[in-house]
């Protein structure tokens, strides 16, 4: 039973009215005025009931007859429940939607949830039809709208299922199960919703909305987190060179996300398969700690886990990463011939610095082979007048996915034949009597960028006292220019390569910039630009997807061996791309399935590991737009006007009730006042 | 109606035990005073201390200044020299009443309230003194003085009115308002203190007791309601005392042993240390006729006058 008006149950409060004047008209009527209290108050207080009831009958059954009044205002109606209900209030459409990431393997949650399944299955009606959804951070349906008889394939598929190593997203599930209820024709719908409940698993309403008229049960398998859990959350890799070796130290932060200390446990570091330190490890309950290990050499791609000793919550005992040895930019110079130090300051920018590491070569025009090419990632042209040959290969070069920068000063020159640069380069602009500043940097540029904050580094310092004057072409971004307004720096995208042109040169014959703090950090930014640098990441969290197409310039079928052993091609659908969907490590291997072209860590999500619940009813109130109740929520089950009518009947005979025993209160009090 | 000799003793003519509630609802305080007096002064066989009140009392010199309308020529006549009569008249008593007037005294449980009866036991013994010759004054007091009619020979009409318009008023208190009349009572004379006296023993006797001090006979009259003396209540109710407005849960049968002995050893008290200051200690109740209050006035009188 259920109420349409609950907000009247408040005027219960007028109940005290009949017993306030039970209590106390009565005894105002009856206060004796004496002239002095004087020996009254000396004779010791005996305490009898001064106020009391003095007709209990009376005072009853107004109550009753008030309370009844109240009652029927409330507008009581009956609602009857689902399981087993009446013939009359129609089949069901049950989704049973079952949590099955990896947090709900926390001790024996997986067990309970999947017995609140059975349970569900079990209170179907005869009429009724359910689908089992499996869902963590994605949906599945395991069984779609089976029929009440079909228990056992039901229970088949609840017994089948199994929890993955994906975080939890309800709305997923919800979406899946909104399209099922929206499809059937049976007249009620409701939701099941097995969880554990996690706070990190909903995001706001996320769009799950349910067919109007949907119930919502939720069923909360929670508990207290006393059992240990452990978690690694992250490693972080600090690289050292040691006598032309690369040394990576692994420090791994650890999370106890329990209510209960861990002390004396141990953490193991594994390089390529085989534990090689493990270090005693103490975190205090829902307290983190860091461990590092001894620096490892690495000479190869090669893979490490640390690893925490086994508790409540397995899953996320192991962080998987690969350890690469750190990929150096190769960068090809062009310089002029002759010169005793060729590009001094550039060849020193770049050679300082490890992250990346920047390998720098030299060559005359003349001297450029393919091969250097090949291997380079930016070639930068230093103030070279180019032949048309040249300009070419270069051109080749930056369509295949290279980076040039064109540093253009007296004696630059560019063939007509090749169209690489983003502007012609014109005559020479003299600037020794009034130098020449930066005026304007586009800030929102990856090369400019880390000088966008204040004190970040100062162009405008530096003094040009010539620059060319360059004709921009069309669809080219000017990413500097000079106070007078002329592009510094221009760059233009060719193929799948970039262009940069720099209107003056990079050594001190032209300018001081070489000179100024930013010079070191805009070279950087250049190379890193255009060689298209981009730090291999050591690890992925399961959900994100693999590109299979890095790693390796081979451009054939691949395949993929999964963690537990499944070969998927990458090019199943059409697509090189591939949704991580379990913990361990992704290998990319050729056609023939032998060659290993790439190794990727995949890791579960650290955020699951929190266990911490929230209200099923945020949920199910943005599940159903509306308010929630604590067993759920009751969206407005559609009825007919007439069955409406009868489960709401109810008010009428509580308020002739009330006032049959209001009549009744008539006649008591005047027989008391006869008597 | 005269007071001096000349009544013949007639049949007792009732009005003095006639109920306080009946003299209450006749209304005029004039005609109750007079039928309650003269019903009283007729049951008397004498009335010895009325009769030299005028006499001539003794001869003494003449002394230049003395009125000669006062020298007695018969005496001169004799003895050649010049004598000035003196007459007792002139040793005329003041009398006043003291009459509290506080929210207490506004109860009465059997149709008159002890003001009521205050106000006719009042104007009973001022028109009692009143006849005979003496100064009749009249105070109302609460806890301070609220009317105040000096003594004089021609104030019975004052006074007879001041006491119809008495209302109770404010909550009061003995001290205060007789300390200030204590200084005020310059002449001996005869003070009527009618009260319902609901203070310690201690602090009643102390406000009354100066008022001793210049030689004045007192005279105390204790008027209580029937239902204050006895507590005859039945109903368990709240209690709301007249003067402070507090109000307490009394169960009148649990207490009604304790509250009357209370009130005997209150009455005890007072008659005890009034006695032991000389003063005249009279428990009056309001269901009881006046005669007694006007018997002990008189029989205060006579002792005076033995005395003297």
């Amino acid at each position: 039973m259920s109420f349409i008006a609950p907000l009247f149950f408040a005027a219960l409060a007028a109940l005290a009215i009949p017993v306030l004047i039970h209590l106390i008209q009565r005894e105002k009527k009856q206060i004796q005025r004496f002239p002095s209290l004087m020996f009254v108050q000396k004779v010791p207080y005996r305490s009898v009931q001064r106020r009391r009831i003095h007709n209990w009958l009376l005072l009853c059954v107004r109550l009753a007859a008030l309370a009844l009044i109240i009652l029927a205002f409330a507008r009581p109606f009956v609602f009857r429940e689902h399981a087993g209900g009446p013939v009359g209030q129609g089949a069901r459409e049950v989704v049973i939607l079952l949590d099955q990431s990896y947090s709900i393997g926390y001790g024996d949650r997986w067990e309970r949830a999947r017995a609140g399944a059975y349970d569900a299955i079990d209170g179907l009606g005869p009429n009724d039809r359910a689908s089992v959804v499996l869902f963590s951070s994605g949906a599945e349906i395991a069984l779609r709208s089976s029929t009440a008889a079909d228990r056992a394939q039901m229970t088949a598929a609840v017994a089948a299922a199994k929890t993955n190593d994906m975080a939890t997203r309800f709305s997923p599930g919800l979406k899946v199960a909104g399209s099922i209820l929206a499809d059937s024709p049976l007249p009620r719908r409701e939701v099941v919703l097995i969880s554990d409940f996690q706070r990190n698993g909903w995001r706001g309403e996320e769009g799950a909305r349910l067919p109007r008229g949907t119930t919502v049960t939720p069923v909360a398998i929670g508990g207290a987190v006393d059992q240990p859990n452990v978690s690694v959350t992250a490693v972080s890799l600090a690289r050292t060179a040691f006598e032309s070796q690369e040394r990576v130290a692994v420090t791994a932060a650890v999370v106890n996300r329990s209510t209960r200390s861990l002390s004396g446990g141990q953490i193991t570091l594994e390089i390529g398969g085989r534990a090689i330190e493990t270090e005693r490890l103490d975190v205090e309950a829902q307290g983190s700690a860091s461990v590092t290990f001894q620096p490892v050499t690495v000479t190869s791609s090669t893979r490490g886990t640390v690893r925490v000793g086994a508790d409540a919550l397995a899953a996320d005992n192991a962080f998987n990463f690969v350890l690469s040895p750190a990929q150096p930019v190769r960068v090809v110079v062009v310089d002029r011939s002759g010169t005793a130090t060729p590009a001094l300051y550039l060849t020193r920018a770049l050679a300082i610095g490890d992250a990346p590491r920047f390998e720098t070569t030299v060559r005359g025009p003349d001297t450029l082979s393919d091969d250097d090419l090949r291997r380079a990632s930016l070639v930068i042209v230093n103030d070279v007048a180019v032949q048309a040959g040249l300009g070419r290969r270069l051109q080749r070069f930056v369509e295949g996915g290279g980076g040039v920068l064109v540093a253009s000063g007296p004696r630059a020159a560019w063939p007509a034949e090749a169209d690489l640069l983003p502007a012609d380069i014109g005559m020479p602009v003299d600037r020794t009597r009034e130098s020449a500043r930066i005026g304007a940097l586009e800030y929102g540029h990856a090369v400019f960028e880390p000088f966008r904050a204040p004190r970040s580094g100062d162009f405008a310092g530096a003094r040009f006292y010539g620059y060319r004057a360059v004709t921009a072409k069309p669809d080219v971004q000017v990413l500097a220019r000079f106070d007078g307004g002329a592009p510094a720096l221009l760059e233009r995208r060719v193929g799948t390569g970039r262009v940069l042109l720099w209107a003056s040169t990079l050594d001190l014959s032209w300018s001081d910039l070489p000179l100024k703090p930013v010079f070191l950090p805009f070279i950087h930014r250049a190379a890193r630009h255009l060689a298209a640098y981009a730090e291999p990441a050591p690890w992925l969290t399961v959900g994100q997807v693999l590109d299979a197409s890095t790693g390796s310039a081979a451009q054939q079928g691949r395949v993929v061996l999964t963690p537990s052993g499944r070969r998927l091609p990458v090019d199943e659908e059409g697509s090189e791309v591939l949704e991580l969907a379990e913990q361990g490590f992704y290998e990319v291997r050729g056609q023939s399935g032998d060659a290993v072209l790439n190794v990727v860590a995949s890791n579960v999500d650290p955020a699951e590991s929190d266990l911490t619940p929230m209200d099923p009813k945020d949920i199910v109130a943005a599940a159903v737009g509306g308010s929630a109740d604590a067993s759920g929520a009751v969206a407005d089950v559609p009825q007919t006007p007439d069955a409406q009518e009868r489960s709401q009947r109810l008010w009428w005979y509580l308020l002739l009730l009330g006032i049959v025993l209001l009549a009744a209160d008539t006649v008591i009090s005047n027989r008391l006042s006869k008597t | 109606m005269s007071l001096l000799g000349g009544h013949q003793p007639s049949a007792i003519s009732g009005a003095r035990f006639m109920d306080p509630v009946v003299l209450a609802r006749i209304g005029q305080l004039d005609l109750v005073a007079r039928a309650v007096c003269d019903g009283f002064i007729n049951g008397l066989h004498k009335a010895p201390y009325f009769g030299a009140s005028i006499d001539f009392a003794e001869h003494r010199g003449y002394v230049p200044g003395d009125d000669i309308r006062r020298m007695d020529w018969r005496l001169w006549a004799r003895t050649d020299r010049y004598y000035i009569k003196e007459y007792e008249a002139e040793t005329n008593m003041n009398f006043s009443v003291l009459l509290d007037v506080s929210r207490s005294m506004d109860y009465g449980s059997i149709g008159i309230t002890k003001l009521d009866y205050a106000r006719i036991l009042t104007a009973c013994l001022t028109n009692l003194v009143h006849h005979q010759r003496d100064r009749v004054g009249f105070v109302a007091f609460d806890s301070a003085i609220v009317e105040h009619v000096p003594p004089s020979a021609k104030h019975m009409d004052t006074i007879l009115h001041v006491l119809d318009r008495l209302t109770p008023g404010r909550p009061g208190s003995l001290k205060e308002p007789l300390h200030k009349l204590a200084e005020h009572f310059g002449r001996r004379g005869v003070i009527v203190v009618v009260s319902d006296f609901y203070e310690d023993p201690e602090t009643i006797v102390d406000a009354v007791t100066p008022l001793r001090f210049r030689g004045n006979d007192i005279i105390v009259f204790h008027v209580m309601d029937p239902a204050e003396l006895n507590f005859g209540f039945t109903d368990a109710q709240a209690f709301e005392d007249l003067e402070s407005g507090e109000q307490m849960p009394v169960v009148p049968d649990a207490m009604r042993k304790e509250y009357v002995a209370l009130v005997n050893a209150h009455t005890e008290a007072l008659r005890q240390k009034f006695s032991e200051v000389r003063v005249d200690y009279t428990l009056l109740d309001t269901s009881k006729p006046l005669d007694h209050a006007l018997f002990r006035y008189l029989s205060s009188r006579e002792k005076k006058l033995r005395s003297r």
